[in-house]
């Protein structure tokens, strides 16, 4: 029986449906990441396992005890809101003891427990500050310390990195991997951006429309999309798509052809056991190559481009082209490369790094 | 002379003639107050006069008005005090939860404010004296009830709002019940405008002249009545009337200048954020 168990979640506010049916299951202490566009759900589903919204439909467990009714405060989850929500007209200590002391804890045994989340978030010269004298950075670590003190079942994280610079983020983002190694307890963290779902997570929910549109780890999401849509929202910058052609199908592939490919290519599928049927000779599939899988002027597979902008990061270029039918590609090159626009240039990859979608946008 | 600086002139002439116009009875009152009654009644009036202080005099040896003053604090910190406990509870509930007719009720509390008082002077009067209530303080502390409640209901309402919803949350994913959460985190930060509608509602009650002069006769008579009341017989003795507006109105004045800065940040709170 798994930890925290999501069973046919449904939510609508009147006659919108905003959540449609999802199900998850996960392991004490794996880091679960919901990923998805705003307005997919990922937030509200959050709200959900908390209690601070109600479920429509279906039924939330935490450690094999039914909490769908249960008030929040009951189910011991302890969750980090995007705006911190620390409470302005207390003092770090006092926020972070709030809990305890509603719970009646005795007095020794909160300082004892607030001093210890000090020391593990070190931030033990903050206690007696209020939150408006605090950095967002700090302010952050008092919203996990009041998280912390409480020994929740599942911890919450509500886009919390969202409000800071882009340093800080990074800093943050490798604090809460250490956290969840150091406190081994069950994590729930939604966000919509993939680097962090990608570093943080055991396991990635991609949502979207409120539905769950792929559950893996983020190397399964990689390299195996269940969909176009989860192919485009994870890797960064995203998978650039070419409209192409079944032209045959063999033992060792599906054969694809594509106008600015010399010739036809053979493209080995990632998710047969699927059981979906494969695409037949003269479909329309869609064929998936990496930015980062695209290699200038090598590989069998080139593909005729001309340069529009090429982007310096400075250790690597990101170049972008357009194919002779007008469709634009993107590939990240290493070094600095320079391109007049217009300049006719060729790229190729690796079969092995091809991905197919059928028409429907699900993975081959 | 360039349109800016023409501008900035007729903008400082035309503040001063408002600062004038609403000073100058204040400026009457007080210089008034340190008049004889001869120079009180000189025509035209005079400008400059030998400053007398019998008329304070007069005001504090007389045992009515600081026996008045005694009952405007009665009542006025009395319907402050109670119209905020009243008050703060309603209007956490108007702001956080969803109920039935809450925009009505949300409504009724300020329509109150739309009625003339005067309208309801009698009525509350044959009221007061039908239930022996005539002349004590606790009906001019019910009374004034009803005009500071909304004020405080409007104003800490519109406190109660812009604090953001996620601190309820936090607190309540913590184990606060609703009053907790009222009690730790919506009143303690709702101080700004509570002290606000208190300050409105205590130089409301302070001030009220009409009902007191109506539902008091004698022992719980305000520092209002009680300086009009001097206006009776054949001599009006405009030097203790004055003197006596001066005491009255010393204390709220000055109290209110040091309060206006909050004052002002309490009630555009809610609107900027």
């Amino acid at each position: 029986m798994s930890f925290l168990r999501l069973q046919g979640i449904e939510k609508r506010y009147g006659t919108v449906s905003v959540i449609n049916g999802v199900n998850l299951e996960a392991e004490k202490g794996e880091f679960v990441v919901f990923v998805g566009p705003s307005g997919c759900g990922k937030s509200t589903l959050l709200r959900m396992i908390a209690g601070l919204e109600e479920v429509s439909k279906g039924d939330v467990f935490i450690d094999d005890v039914r909490v769908t009714d249960v008030e929040p405060a009951k189910r011991q989850v302890s969750m980090v809101f995007q705006s911190y929500a620390l409470f302005p007209h207390m003092s770090v200590r006092d926020n972070i003891a709030f809990g305890l002391k509603m719970a009646k804890v005795p007095r020794a045994e909160i300082d004892r427990q607030v001093n210890e989340a000090a020391r593990i978030l070190q931030m033990g010269p903050l206690l007696d500050r209020r939150p408006r004298q605090l950095s967002g950075g700090q302010r952050q670590r008092v919203a996990i310390g009041r998280a912390i003190v409480r020994h929740p079942k599942v911890f919450l994280f509500d886009e919390p990195l969202s409000n800071l610079d882009a340093e800080l983020r990074a800093q943050m983002r490798v604090e809460i991997a250490r956290l969840h190694e150091q406190l081994g307890v069950t994590m729930v963290y939604v966000t919509h951006d993939q680097v962090e779902a990608m570093t943080l997570a055991d396991r990635i929910v991609v949502l979207r429309a409120g539905r769950v549109e792929q559950i893996g780890s983020p190397q399964e999401l990689y390299e195996a999309p269940a969909n176009i849509f989860v192919a485009g929202f994870i890797g960064s910058p995203k998978m650039n798509l070419l409209n192409a052609k079944v032209t045959g199908r063999s033992e060792a592939g599906i054969e694809v052809s594509h106008p600015a490919l010399a010739a036809p290519l053979q493209v080995t599928g990632r998710r047969q056991s699927e059981g979906r049927a494969a695409p037949a000779v003269g479909e329309e599939v869609r064929l998936g190559v990496r930015p980062e899988h695209l290699m200038l002027g090598e590989g069998r597979n080139l593909i005729r481009l001309k340069a529009d902008l090429a982007e310096s990061l400075g250790g690597s270029t990101l170049i972008y082209g357009q194919t002779d039918s007008g469709e634009t590609l993107s590939l990240q090159a290493a070094g600095r490369r320079m391109f007049g626009k217009g300049e006719a240039f060729t790229a190729g990859f690796n079969p092995a790094d091809a991905y197919l979608f059928d028409k429907a946008g699900e993975a081959v | 002379m360039s349109p800016r600086v023409l501008g900035r002139i007729l903008h400082g002439v035309a503040l001063l003639l408002v600062f004038a116009i609403t000073v100058f009875p204040f400026y009457w009152m007080v210089s008034s107050s340190f008049k004889t009654q001869t120079d009180l009644l000189a025509s035209p009036p005079v400008w400059v006069f030998t400053p007398t202080l019998t008329n304070y005099a007069d005001v504090f040896a007389d045992e009515k008005v600081t026996r008045a003053v005694v009952n405007s604090l009665i009542v006025a910190l009395c319907s402050t005090a109670l119209s905020v406990v009243l008050g703060a509870p309603a209007a956490f509930a108007l702001a956080r939860y969803d109920f039935r007719g809450k925009s009505d009720l949300w409504f009724w509390f300020i329509s109150n404010r739309f009625i003339s008082p005067i309208v309801l002077a009698l009525p509350i009067y044959i009221l007061a004296l039908q239930i022996g209530l005539l002349d004590t303080h606790l009906v001019l502390i019910l009374v004034y009830i009803t005009f500071i409640l909304p004020i405080v209901v409007w104003i800490t309402t519109d406190q109660f709002r812009s604090i953001p919803k996620e601190l309820e949350e936090a607190a309540r994913l913590e184990g606060a019940s609703q009053f907790d959460i009222f009690w730790r985190i919506y009143l303690p930060l709702g101080i700004p405008g509570l002290a606000v509608s208190a300050i409105f509602g205590f130089i409301f009650s302070w001030n009220e002249l009409l009902y007191a002069l109506v539902l008091t006769r004698r022992d719980v008579q305000t520092a209002p009545v009680v300086a009009t009341s001097f206006m009776s017989g054949y001599e009006l003795p405009w030097g203790k009337i004055m003197a006596t507006g001066t005491v009255i109105v010393l204390p709220v004045t000055i109290f209110a200048l040091l309060v206006s800065r909050h004052m002002v940040r309490g009630l555009t709170m809610g609107a900027t954020k």
